[in-house]
């Protein structure tokens, strides 16, 4: 008795898992998949610091186009160094990153494969709008490090909606767009390779996992990376539309709204001073139309396509949004905007060890500033001027010697002043809404 | 936890008994004497849900049954109408004799709320001004000993027991603060010197820097105070010639204004820098709209070195100077005029301003509990519009002062503090309008209250469910 259950659960998974292990398809994936070993620098505690990390990535094209996250392969990648299948290493370039979707496009050293003549397999992809709940996948990469593993899982969800998404180290990510929900085993390592279905087509770019939870791992949808790459390797980044609302889910609120089900958006709160606040646009409006074509956000899952609808217009174009308000509808038009970070451009002044970044828009809307001049201070180093006068990260640095400060170039150049003639420097700073003075000295 | 605090009691009766033997008798004699101007008030705070019962101690300062309680031994948040039956405890004396105390309000300049004994419980209470030194405004002298009173817990009757130390220290803070050795008195009871002459109130601890082990974060910094004794008091001095601003309302009115947001004292570096010599300076970060300040011709950013003549004393930590700054205000009435000196480019300015009458405080703001929402709004007042950095001149909408756990206003995600702009879709221009509008959904047995509600600059619409 014991024997026959045996017997039958081993057939069992022999039948399951012989799709992918036959498969040829699945064969050449493994052979597209690579290791990748980045060291980048980072302006960080005041000074200019490398460090190093490991993740994954697949080749997509014949010329060697690698995809991978954007947080594997920064813009301050340094050393990009990629291990192929056969276990050869090549390295490789950054060519596009783009921190909205979470994804990054290298090439791999063309003259180096040619002179060393190394070969490579290029992965195909499948149809990520396709897949149905319970479906089986596999996730295939480098976790913590260990080179080619496999891991086995089924879709769990096809379309998760991520409320707060606020991205790495800072940068905001997945508004644009849904995630793939899976329970394959995914681990730190596994970022930036691909999650494919048996056949070996690749379905999604895996991203991230929840830490302490088991088995719920997300990866970008294929669809959503197709089209990003096409823009990253054509341009090297994807410029977006921003017009400043912030939607919300309608689910519950039509009745109120005296709306038919699955009809309109709702706006819950619009960035003072961008494009629709200008246009007169409010929170608790509710969206109806972009130029004539009509929006459906009743669920969360719903809302960043939408979003993705206003992003891909061309910065500068005129958008006509029908908006009900009460019980009057009317039409805004409004120009967007480009869409920016709140990460804005990062540099060191090392002599004060003094990391800095530039303030950015939605930097100074969200901590409330009442405009994006001055330099934020994102790091001090022990010991050195900055730190023994008294500066810290979250300062808001906004005079240097009574020269108004808006940008990291403002800085740099009383820097550069005060290192041909070292002398006490006096500085404004804003931490919170409190202004201080504080003093630099040699 | 019982089992701690008794290890506690056992350790402290062996201390106390050491103390015994050293002690003279007439300082016991004298203790009981003075444990006449020493009392605790117990009262209740009123929350929707439920009350506190909350117990501080306080200082007899007339013949009238006045008492004074240190700022902290009422939260900022209780306003004046949610403080109910205060009752006064005689230290040493039977739980079940107490005497009824009425609140009259807190004083805005030194900050202490004042309660009133009623008359029939005034009898065997005595004014601490009654241990006046000679010279009330003397203050003790370095290393000097000193002894104070401290007050154990109502189980054990408020028992009285003897505190004593040696002066260690004097700062401005800007209060006149002594700080002793150690544990010179309970918080809000009284310090004598050894000839038995009042000479502080406990205040609180002194912030000493422990180190904590823990097995999470070594070695980390952390400031242990003991909520019941104080090291740290406030001198007679000061104390003397303050007991007469008895507030004749609850709120401390008339309250002075100046009207500036962030006061931020220059460092010594900075003073240097700006040739201050040994005088110091004030940044002002920001000047609310339509205040004193601004229609005084002030300018954010601009430096204040001196105040009707006088620069700023170099008081220690510079945090305190701020703080001296705004003690002066409050010490004035509204309608006084007072000049201060602000550098500003470099250029020295002598502009005069004239205090206005603060604004309504957030105390003082009418509010009202819906039961059936779960939520407490209170009217909309002019630091609320400050603090989120909108125009003042605006005091719409109405702030949610409490939600109720697991209330219709609690599920839909409302939270304390939050600031509701529309409710069923009307613009919310007053709280009477905000009133109207809450009654006029309750009743109406409409299954849901649609709210727009600002927070921290973003706005939501939030629908709150009412039970069926």
């Amino acid at each position: 008795m014991t024997r026959l259950i045996l017997l039958l659960t081993g057939g069992i998974l022999l039948a399951t898992t012989s799709l992918a292990e036959t498969s040829r398809g699945f064969k050449k994936l493994l052979d597209a998949v690579v290791r990748i070993d980045v060291r980048e620098f980072a302006y960080e505690a005041g000074s200019k610091r490398f460090q190093s990390g490991v993740g994954s990535g697949v080749i997509v094209s014949d010329d060697g186009l690698i995809l991978t996250n954007a947080h594997v392969v920064g813009l301050r990648a340094v050393d990009i160094n990629v291990t192929l299948a056969n276990l050869e290493r090549v390295s490789a370039e950054l060519v596009g990153w783009d921190h909205w979707t979470d994804l990054a496009l290298l090439r791999l050293d063309q003259a180096e494969l040619a002179e060393k003549g190394h070969d490579f397999a290029v992965a195909r992809f499948g149809d990520s709008d396709d897949l149905a709940p319970g479906e089986t996948v596999y996730a295939v990469g480098t976790p913590h490090g260990l080179t080619r593993t496999v891991t086995r899982g089924i879709i769990s969800n096809p379309r998760r909606f991520f409320a707060d998404s606020r991205g790495v180290k800072g940068y905001e990510t997945g508004q644009f767009n849904t995630w793939l929900q899976t329970d394959a085993a995914i681990n730190p390592g596994n970022s930036g390779g691909p999650l494919v279905t048996s056949d070996g087509r690749i379905v999604g770019i895996n991203s991230r996992g929840y830490s302490g939870a088991d088995n719920l791992g997300f990866a970008i949808p294929s669809s959503t990376a197709r089209r990003v790459m096409a823009g990253l390797a054509a341009d090297g980044a994807i410029q977006r539309s921003y017009i400043g609302i912030v939607p919300g889910a309608l689910r519950d609120l039509e009745d109120f709204y005296d709306l038919e089900l699955n009809t309109g958006m709702l706006i819950n709160s619009v960035d003072p001073g961008s494009p629709a606040a200008e246009a007169g646009i409010r929170g608790g409006d509710i969206l109806l139309k972009i130029d004539h074509s009509r929006v459906d956000g009743r669920f969360p899952e719903q809302l960043p396509p939408i979003k993705n609808r206003i992003a891909v217009s061309p910065v500068g174009t005129s958008l006509t949004l029908r908006i009900k308000r009460g019980d009057t509808t009317t039409d805004f038009d409004v120009t967007t905007e480009e869409l920016v970070s709140r990460v804005g451009d990062e540099s060191v002044v090392e002599v004060w060890g003094l990391s800095i970044r530039e303030v950015s828009r939605p930097f100074a809307r969200e901590n409330q500033l009442p405009d994006d001049d001055g330099v934020l201070v994102i790091g001090v180093q022990r010991g050195f001027p900055a730190a023994v006068a008294g500066l810290s990260s979250g300062d808001v640095i906004t005079k240097i010697n009574g020269t108004p400060i808006a940008s990291l170039n403002d800085v740099l150049a009383e820097a550069e002043h005060y290192q041909k003639s070292p002398d006490k420097v006096l500085l404004e700073a804003r931490r919170k809404f409190r202004v201080s003075l504080y003093v630099l000295k040699p | 936890m019982k089992l701690s605090y008794l290890k506690i009691v056992s350790l402290f009766i062996a201390a106390l008994s050491s103390v015994h033997v050293t002690v003279a008798a007439t300082t016991s004699e004298m203790l009981a004497e003075r444990l006449a101007s020493v009392v605790v008030v117990e009262f209740a705070i009123e929350h929707e849900l439920d009350r506190t019962v909350n117990y501080t101690n306080g200082i007899v300062i007339d013949n009238d049954g006045t008492v004074i309680l240190e700022s902290s031994a009422i939260s900022d948040r209780a306003t004046p109408e949610q403080l109910v039956d205060f009752k006064i405890y005689r230290p040493g004396s039977p739980i079940t004799q107490y005497a009824s105390a009425d609140y009259l309000g807190q004083d805005g300049y030194t900050t202490w709320h004042f309660v009133k004994v009623r008359p029939e419980g005034r009898g065997g209470l005595r004014p601490i001004t009654d241990f006046a030194a000679a010279d009330p405004a003397a203050v003790p002298a370095m290393g000097e000993n000193l002894w104070g009173i401290g007050l154990r817990q109502k189980d054990e009757e408020f028992a009285p027991y003897y505190l004593s130390s040696k002066l260690s220290l004097f700062q401005r803070l800007p209060q006149l603060t002594g700080i002793a050795l150690g544990s010179i008195a309970g918080r809000g009871c009284p310090i004598f010197n050894e000839a038995g002459e009042f000479v502080g109130v406990g205040a609180s601890g002194f912030g000493q820097r422990m180190m904590i082990y823990s097995q999470r974060r070594r070695g980390e910094m952390s400031v242990l105070l003991n909520p019941d004794e104080a090291a740290g008091f406030r001198l007679a001095a000061e104390i003397f010639p303050a007991m007469g601003r008895i507030p004749d309302n609850p709120y401390g009115r008339p309250l002075p204004w100046f009207g500036i947001d962030g006061l931020d004292p220059v460092g010594p570096e900075v003073a240097e820098f700006l040739g201050l010599g040994s005088t110091t300076g004030l940044v002002i970060s920001e000047l609310m709209s339509g205040s004193p300040a601004e229609q005084g011709g002030l300018l954010p950013r601009d430096i204040i070195i001196a105040l009707d003549g006088v620069p700023f004393p170099r008081l220690k930590p510079d945090t305190v100077v701020a703080a001296h700054l705004m003690r002066e205000v409050l010490k004035r009435e509204p309608g006084e005029t007072m000049t201060l000196t602000v550098l500003r480019d470099k250029i020295e300015l002598e502009l005069p301003i004239a205090l206005g009458d603060a604004p309504k405080t957030p105390k003082e703001a009418d509010r009202n509990y819906f039961e059936e929402l779960g939520i407490t709004v209170r009217e909309t007042v002019f630091s609320d519009v400050v603090a989120r950095r909108e125009d003042p001149a605006n005091l719409v909408g109405v702030i949610a002062h409490f939600i109720k756990p697991s209330s219709p206003a609690g599920t839909a995600g409302l939270r304390v503090d939050d600031w509701v702009k529309e409710i069923d879709g009307v613009a919310v221009e007053s709280y009477d309008q905000a009133l109207e509008l809450f009654a006029e959904a309750e009743a109406s047995g409409r299954p849901e209250v649609v709210m727009l509600v600002s927070r921290g600059g973003e706005t939501s619409v939030m629908r709150v469910k009412v039970d069926g």
